[in-house]
Order: structure tokens, then C-alpha cells, then sequence
């Protein structure tokens, strides 16, 4: 057990714990919030494993998560519009404590990777991860003026 | 039978049930342990084999034969799916109304859409190297496909999705995974025997003899599979409507 | 003390397999499914089989989302247009 882990451990416990209890129980626009959330903390936790179990090719499994986790957020988002624009989500508050975890941990596993390939891995997987959640949430909030196609 | 009969026969049977998975339980090896004689031989085979993710040479060299038992699976499903939700003779064919999506999804969903097919393809090319191979890598890489449909409309994605393409890509993946089975039988061994191609140099993009071919055959199977999937339901829900009765 | 996340990990897939079956609305079944596929991950993760992990994310993340959210809307759809006949 080292540092890295006992990280992991307490973002898991304490940042997806509370996003399993949010979707779980509440309105819809609770949990569409928690579902978002949960790949903002899951995210960290596992570039947090990676680096604990010194395995740099688990950093895959991150950056996938970074990629669709977000597109899983814009698919409720888009068809679950019309019950969302009833009664719409806004958590900023969350979103960017979240956003800040992902800014702390990705920085701070960079330091520990030192220049190299693997950095820009992991930078990529940061703001894949952030950008994407930031944007998720604003699809979710409804905030974004709307256009048409073509 | 009875409301009450159907309980006693749940309740027979999960208890059943119950027993058999505590006894199982209870012979379990310890959790943890540094003693897997099955694991040591595997990774001992891997190694010899030059794969370096003893995962990929499991599935695709020791157990090839039964990954072609679930690619098989995945195809029967797919051509399931593709006859159910066909379109049947009371409903017709709707011109969906342009959907309207937010400039910022949509220059998210174009960004995104290139650097998760990227990723699909890496994952796939490096399943003998590291975690992931074509199961993951091409589903990976169908869904990001999807992302014109989020970030755009159905119709854009219909535009450069010619389902005909995919279905005739599953079918030619499936067959080409079954022919380089082939080629180990008649290369002298068995079928699917990884005795064909040289081993390679190990950690390398060609290492692990035939492991590198069946998983991209696999990868290219479960992508059009998926696209093939998605595209069955994305017609039932976005273009075909019911007829109004008769 | 090396376990400690792994009963983290199995304590929240718990918590979130009870809740997928205790959640009775098919779109926030959904949304309680990939919450639950994201966990399982995690403990994939955990238990040192990244294959198995990285295959969970691949399907759960977007796909069977997609998917279901697709079935319950052709459903909702077309209850609409039949209590709308009658």
C-alpha cells in the first residue's frame, strides 16, 4: 500500500461513493449530475491506480474513460432532453470541485512521471477528461443557445 | 400454476442454488496467494510465444477455439437483431426534422470523434502488448462513429455509415478469423494452432505469431457489429414510424 | 491495509448493483447502469485484470446507455401515439 493508492482509496470512497448515493436517489436532474460526476471522480482514481501499481499501461483504461465517459453524458443529455429542459440540472459547484480533483491529480502524477511520452499521455487524459466534463455539464444544464443543422 | 406454486419453486430452487454456490465458495482457493498453477502456465506459454499481455495470448492462441465460439455469438446476435427490427410492411419511412444541437457539442463531438477512433485503432493494434485488444478497441472505436449522431443528426451519420459496407465487414472479419484457423491446419498442426507465422521479437507491434491477425480479425468483426447494432436501433427510434392502423 | 480499496471498490459496486434493481424507471435505470458499469471497472482495476476492465468501460460508458435510452424512447413513443388513439 503507498500513497498513490490510499489516494485512489479516498477519491473512490469519498468522490464515487457520493456519486453512486446522488444517482441513486433523487430527482432526474440529481442524477444525471452523479452520472456525469462519477467519470470526473473515477477518472483520477484510476491514473491514481496506475501510478500505485506502477503499471503505466493502465493509463489506458483512464484514457478511454476520459473519451466516452463524457459521450455517455451528451446520450442523456440529447435523449432525455425534454424531461431535462422541464426541470434542468445545475451544479457548478460540484462540477468544478470535480474538475479541480482531475487538476490536482494529472499535474501531480506528471510530476511523478517526469518529461516523457507517458506526461503527455497522461496531460492528454487531463484535459480530454476535464473539457469533456466541463462541456457535459453545460449540455445537461441546457445552458447553450441552440442551432440548427446544415 | 398458481401464484403460490411459482413462489415454492423460486424459492425451492434459489435455495438450491444457495447451497451449491456456498459449497463452491467454501473449496475456493484463499483470496490473494502466490500459488496459481493454471495462471504459471500460462503466462509460461505466453512467454514462449513471445505475446507479451498473457490476456491476448490466452484468448486468442491457448483458447483461440473459444473465441471464436463468442465472436460467433456476437454475429448470431448482431443477424438477430438485424431481422427483428427490420422494417415491417404496416410501418413506412419518416423524414426525421434536423435535430437541433448546441455549437459547442457539436465542435466537441467533431474533436472528440477523430481522437476516439485513433484510440479504438491503438487499443486494437496493441492487444498483444497491453491491456485491451479487438473486443475493446472496436467498440471503442464504433462508438465514436456515433458521435456524429450527438453532435450532428442521424442523417449526417447515415451520410458516411453505408450499413450495406459494415454488415459484408462483419461477415468477411468473422470468416477471415475462421481461414487463418485454417492455415494453422493446414500448416501442419491443428486448427487455429499459432504455428504459421514467425513469433517475432517480443513487445512488438508483429510479435505472438497469429495473435496479431485474429485480434484485429476480431476487432474489425466487433466494430461493424456494433455500428451494424446500433444502426437497427437508431432506425427504430429515429426514421421508422408505425403505420396508423389499419 | 493493500485491501483497503478493494473493499472500497466491492462496497460501492454493492451499493450501486442494489440500487440498479431497486430503481424501478427505465431511464434512470440507465443512468444507475453506467454508474454501476463504471464501478465494476474500477474493480476489475482492482483485482489486477485491466482486459476485463478496460472491456466493461468500452461497453458500459456509452454503448448500453445508448442502446436503452434508444428502446425506452421507440416504447415511450409509441405508448403516446396509443393512448392518443383511444
Amino acid at each position: 500500500m503507498n500513497g498513490w493508492i490510499l489516494a485512489a482509496a479516498v477519491v473512490l470512497g469519498g468522490g464515487v461513493g457520493a456519486t453512486v448515493w446522488g444517482v441513486a436517489t433523487g430527482p432526474l436532474r440529481r442524477r444525471v449530475v452523479a452520472q456525469n460526476l462519477c467519470t470526473a471522480f473515477a477518472c483520477p482514481a484510476l491514473l491514481l491506480l496506475s501510478q500505485g501499481y506502477d503499471r503505466p499501461s493502465y493509463v489506458d483504461l483512464a484514457l478511454v474513460l476520459a473519451l466516452l465517459g463524457p459521450v455517455g453524458t451528451l446520450v442523456f443529455a440529447r435523449l432525455l432532453a425534454d424531461e431535462l429542459a422541464a426541470d434542468p440540472p445545475s451544479a457548478w459547484g460540484l462540477t468544478y470541485a470535480a474538475a479541480a480533483v482531475g487538476a490536482v491529480v494529472v499535474p501531480a502524477l506528471c510530476v511523478a512521471t517526469g518529461p516523457s511520452r507517458a506526461m503527455a499521455k497522461l496531460l492528454v487524459v487531463g484535459a480530454l477528461l476535464i473539457g469533456g466534463n466541463l462541456l457535459a455539464s453545460r449540455a445537461l444544464s441546457g445552458a447553450f443557445p441552440e442551432v440548427r443543422r446544415g | 400454476m398458481s401464484r403460490r406454486a411459482r413462489l415454492w419453486l423460486v424459492a425451492v430452487g434459489g435455495a438450491g442454488l444457495a447451497a451449491l454456490f456456498v459449497a463452491a465458495a467454501l473449496d475456493l482457493p484463499a483470496f490473494g496467494g502466490d500459488h496459481h498453477p493454471y495462471g504459471d502456465r500460462a503466462v509460461h506459454a505466453a512467454l514462449t510465444r513471445r505475446t507479451a499481455n498473457v490476456i491476448a495470448s490466452v484468448n486468442f492462441d491457448q483458447r483461440a477455439f473459444d473465441t471464436l465460439g463468442e465472436m460467433t455469438i456476437l454475429f448470431a446476435a448482431v443477424i438477430g437483431c438485424v431481422i427483428l427490427l427490420r422494417r415491417t410492411h404496416d410501418e413506412h419511412r419518416g423524414r426525421p426534422a434536423p435535430e437541433k444541437v448546441a455549437r459547442p457539442v457539436r465542435r466537441y463531438s467533431l474533436l472528440v470523434l477523430p481522437v476516439a477512433l485513433l484510440t479504438g485503432l491503438y487499443v486494437i493494434a496493441h492487444g498483444q502488448l497491453s491491456p485491451g485488444g479487438g473486443f475493446q478497441g472496436g467498440v471503442v472505436a464504433a462508438t465514436s462513429l456515433h458521435l456524429l449522431y450527438l453532435g450532428a443528426d442521424y442523417r449526417a451519420l447515415e451520410r458516411v455509415r453505408p450499413v450495406a459496407l459494415y454488415e459484408t465487414g462483419d461477415a468477411i472479419a468473422t470468416s477471415a478469423y475462421v481461414v487463418t484457423g485454417l492455415a494453422g491446419l493446414i500448416g501442419g498442426s491443428a486448427f487455429l494452432a499459432n504455428t504459421v507465422l514467425p513469433y517475432g521479437t517480443f513487445n512488438t507491434l508483429s510479435s505472438g505469431g497469429t495473435v496479431p491477425l485474429l485480434n484485429a480479425a476480431v476487432g474489425m468483426e466487433v466494430a461493424c457489429a456494433v455500428v451494424v447494432l446500433l444502426a437497427r436501433f437508431l432506425d427504430q427510434t429515429v426514421e421508422i414510424e408505425e403505420g396508423n392502423g389499419k | 491495509m493493500a485491501d483497503a480499496v478493494i473493499v472500497v471498490a466491492l462496497l460501492l459496486v454493492a451499493l450501486s448493483a442494489t440500487a440498479a434493481v431497486a430503481v424501478r424507471d427505465p431511464a434512470r435505470q440507465a443512468l444507475v447502469l453506467s454508474v454501476l458499469g463504471l464501478v465494476l471497472a474500477v474493480l476489475f482495476t482492482v483485482l489486477q485484470a485491466p482486459d476485463v476492465a478496460l472491456s466493461q468501460l468500452a461497453v458500459g460508458s456509452a454503448l448500453t446507455p445508448l442502446l436503452l435510452l434508444l428502446a425506452v424512447h421507440k416504447v415511450r413513443r409509441r405508448g403516446k401515439k396509443e393512448g392518443h388513439h383511444r
